[in-house]
């Protein structure tokens, strides 16, 4: 190699770049607060998170932590759902409920004169979600048809029957929106129930960024969560799966009328706050991040198989995954496969090159600073941070520790992560015709669209 | 000379305060907005050619060619555009409008001489080879095969604007009819390059971490030996008046139909285009808004609705996308939203409806200023479209001044069924 990595990581500089300090706080009922102060512009960024997500979904009840999610804007004790959005909607706010796999989150945007305001009813939302029975009854009609909707979209759908096949059973292994046979058994009391039990303070985190005072948001946040004092006394811990992927296996989903191939190669990961991480993200950028990477260069820019493709490390609270994602002409599906499954094994064999390293950490780390520039991007990732337990100064020193990885650590990380055993491969398109290209590749299986409602 | 931006923006818009604009020898427009906040640069370029200004036989250049600009140039060659690019910290993207292309860089701050290097090398001297052509050519019909063929919304998408239009250059997909893109020649690009790459037919705007005289001496000295180009051909518009409602039903797998819905519209500079922006918050933007309170939560009817009012440089379309359920039928959903835009047509909003959309369209104006790319996009656009960047300047008051009545005319005269296309997306197994 031409340069030491020493050499390498010493001559890129960073030019400064200072986040505000998140400023810690707590309300006498045990809710987190994390408030960051910046911004000229009088607007503010609420963000409540919630241990409590798809993965803490009853089994049988898959759906349930995003219902729930849903429906606590739709009627408390003291409003009514139109009530609610016109309190946020009126002064120019938005806001938005939903599950993610580790936890949910209740958000508001809003100019920063109303932030009174907006705790009340994010007070409100979890403290006294009254659950209409009409109410629970019409989310569930709107779930069960998104999901429908979903199984029109073959990118969407790629992305639902490759979850599937790397945690199958686990918590981790359906959608935050469900299953349809189990949404369709849900009760109104499946609902409460979850509220009851999994939506506390002490698994929950309130964090603020904006043109806000730490002191206005403590009171305010003392005001707005008085009497909220149910939920579970810790997250729920979610068990690491027994083994990840169907190595070998390539599902097939059959939509006869599709012209294009939706593509997606799996393999087992890391955990979020691996200790490896950053040599992780450092292959995989190399690989499969930006429209220079080898993924790029190779399927679109020199074949021009594809308008997309890239590789992802996806990591969650107690597993994570690696995986590929493109898509081509229906005729050319074979190949795609090749070219991304010869560029895997050419990075598990060496590694990036150390010019390669180099601009990849140049590229990420850059770029990293306008990642934060918004309230609600930097309040998302303070948010992370706390639920999965990162260290504080995570954000801050991302860029120095991405910058420090060594072509010989991303070279063994390559090797020794880079799908470690035989991937998964998910193809959504035309089963008999794929089917007859992969067919030395693997043994097919092909999925009727019913197993992914 | 830097002329200041006027005295006395509101305070919400201190932000933009610092915009200087010039304009080089060569024609090309540069605007300047320097600000501290975080270590990186947007760098827009936009070049005032769309689908809007393409023919018959070669619809789709306009997107095609946006693809040719990241493949070389006479300095930077094939693929160094973006290897340069990522490798000093930064990042390139680019769309094609019916009436604009725009590129966007964001980058580290201390990639800003490389940046301009590399944009003025590709505007100064693109080069197209007949190979390179033909691999993006690929690249794009997947990108078509992606977002249009299989696609239910894009396919239904491309159907409403040939129904919404019979003569103007609208009634095409930005991306192209297929077989124009499977056409399209290397000579049809240079000649495209020539008209429309001209430095007199761009803008560029920068904004975030520099020191802006330096920064205009660097463009002045990239950008300043390209000569100016030819005047640009005029748009082919020969659209006639519309004399009553317009259908078309597109049959595809699909499980659940879809509906979308267009009313022929103003173009951007035209004052109702603000009442328009009014009438699509307070239809359309949260779960309280009218359609969406009605039709989703209320009737249960669709699951989504949503309006697309992008301003446009001709006579546009007011556009709503509903998705709906597996066994709705669209012509039940039709009937509830015709007798919800009837009646505001007929009546208006209400008081507390258009001051509810004028708080959220300021709010939605100081959000597109909290990025440098923001910034830059939300100037930029306003420059393009509705004339000059300083529109932006008086958009708030502007906002804040629209009547009930004039919400009313508005509705009265834009909605009504002979300015109407629907088409419905019938699901076939």
């Amino acid at each position: 190699m031409a340069s030491s990595p020493a050499a390498a990581s010493s001559r890129m500089e960073l030019r400064p770049f200072k986040l505000p300090e998140p400023h810690r706080a707590q309300t006498s009922n045990g809710l987190r607060l994390l408030v960051a102060q910046r911004g000229k512009l009088p607007l503010v960024a609420l963000d409540l998170v919630v241990r409590a997500g798809s993965a803490a979904d009853p089994p049988g009840k898959h759906g349930l932590a995003d219902l729930t999610a849903r429906l606590l804007r739709r009627g408390t004790a003291k409003l009514t759902a139109d009530q609610i959005d016109e309190a946020v909607e009126y002064v120019g706010g938005s806001l938005f409920a939903g599950a993610q796999k580790d936890y949910l989150s209740i958000s508001i945007s809003a100019p920063s004169e109303h932030l009174g305001a907006m705790m009340e009813v994010l007070g409100q939302l979890v403290r006294e979600p009254s659950f209409p029975a009409a109410e629970f009854a019409s989310a569930r009609g709107r779930v069960l048809a998104e999901i429908a909707n979903e199984l029109d979209d073959p990118g969407a759908l790629a992305d639902r029957a490759l979850e599937l096949a790397m945690y199958k059973d686990h918590p981790y292994g359906h959608e935050v929106n469900g299953r349809a046979a189990h949404l369709r058994a849900l009760a109104r009391e499946d609902v409460i129930d979850f509220h009851r039990e999994r939506i506390g303070p002490a698994v929950s985190t309130l964090v603020v960024v904006g043109a806000a005072e730490p002191a206005e948001v403590a009171t305010a946040a003392e005001r707005a969560f008085a009497g909220w004092d149910f939920g579970p006394p810790s997250p729920p811990p979610t068990p690491k799966p027994d083994a990840i992927g169907a190595p070998g296996q390539i599902l097939i989903v059959d939509k006869p009328e599709q012209t294009q191939a939706q593509v997606r190669i799996g393999a087992p990961g890391v955990p979020k706050g691996h200790p490896d991480y950053f040599p992780i993200a450092a292959f995989n950028a190399v690989l499969g991040l930006g429209f220079t990477s080898r993924l790029v260069t190779e399927i679109r820019v020199k074949r021009g198989l594809s308008y997309g493709a890239g590789s992802e490390v996806d990591t969650l609270a107690a597993a994570g995954t690696f995986s590929i994602s493109s898509f081509t002409k229906t005729e050319a599906s074979r190949q795609l496969i090749d070219v991304a499954l010869g560029e895997v094994a050419k990075m598990r064999k060496k590694g990036p090159t150390a010019k390669e390293l180099r601009a990849a950490q140049r590229f990420v780390t850059g770029l990293f600073p306008a990642r934060l520039e918004t309230n609600e991007a930097l309040a998302a990732a303070i948010a992370e941070l706390e639920i999965y337990g990162l260290p504080d100064d995570w954000l801050q020193r991302y860029r120095e520790r991405f910058a420090a990885v060594a072509p010989k650590q991303a070279a063994e990380a390559a090797a020794r992560y880079l799908f470690e055993g035989t991937p998964t491969i998910v193809v959504v398109g035309n089963a008999a015709e794929v089917s007859v290209q992969l067919e030395d590749l693997g043994s097919t299986k092909v999925m009727a669209l019913a197993e992914l409602e | 000379m830097p002329s200041k931006t006027p005295n006395g923006p509101p305070p919400e818009l201190a932000a933009v305060s610092s915009l200087t604009e010039h304009t080089l020898e060569n024609g090309l427009r540069v605007r300047l907005l320097p600000d501290d906040s975080v270590p990186t640069v947007s760098y827009f370029t936009f070049f005032r050619v769309g689908s809007r200004n393409e023919r018959p036989g070669a619809t789709g250049i306009s997107h095609l060619f946006e693809h040719m600009m990241f493949n070389g140039a006479k300095r930077y060659g094939p693929g160094e555009f973006d290897r340069v690019l990522e490798s000093s910290g930064g990042t390139s993207n680019a769309y094609t409008s019916n009436d604009l292309t725009v590129y966007h860089d964001d980058f580290a701050a201390e990639a800003l001489e490389t940046v301009v290097d590399l944009e003025s090398d590709r505007m100064r001297s693109l080069s197209i080879t007949d190979s390179v052509l033909q691999s993006e050519r690929q690249v794009v019909l997947e990108e078509r095969r992606l977002r249009v063929e299989n696609d239910t919304r894009g396919l239904l998408d491309e159907e409403l604007a040939s129904l919404a239009w019979k003569a103007h250059p609208y009634r095409w997909p930005v991306i192209g009819w297929r077989k124009d893109i499977e056409r399209i020649t290397r000579q049809e690009c240079m000649e495209y390059f020539g008209t429309y790459y001209a430095p007199q037919n761009a803008t560029v705007y920068v904004a975030g971490d520099f020191d802006p005289e330096q920064a205009l001496a660097l463009i002045g000295r990239c950008y300043g030996p390209i000569p100016k180009g030819p005047a640009a051909p005029g748009v082919a518009d020969a659209e006639p008046e519309q004399k009553g409602e317009r259908r078309a039903r597109v049959h595809h797998p699909a499980q659940a139909p879809s509906l979308m819905v267009g009313y022929r519209a103003p173009p951007a500079k035209d004052p109702d285009t603000l009442v328009l922006d009014l009438l699509q918050y307070a239809l359309s933007v949260g779960q309280g808004s009218r359609f969406v309170r009605e039709l989703v939560y209320r009737k249960e009817l669709a699951i989504a609705v949503g309006v697309d009012w992008s301003w446009r440089i001709d006579p546009g379309i007011f556009q709503i996308v509903l998705d709906l359920k597996p066994d709705s039928k669209p012509e039940q959903v039709e009937r509830a939203l015709f007798a919800e835009i009837d009646a505001v047509a007929r009546l208006g909003l209400t008081d507390r409806e258009i001051q509810k959309a004028k708080n959220n369209l300021k709010a939605h104006l100081l959000r597109e200023l909290a990025t440098n790319g923001g910034r830059a996009h939300a100037f930029g656009t306003y420059e393009e479209l509705l004339g000059s960047w300083r529109e932006g300047l008086t958009l708030p008051s502007r906002y804040q001044a629209i009547t009930s009545e004039q919400v009313k005319a508005v509705a009265a005269k834009y909605f009504a069924p002979t300015r109407r296309a629907v088409a419905t997306l019938v699901p076939t197994p």
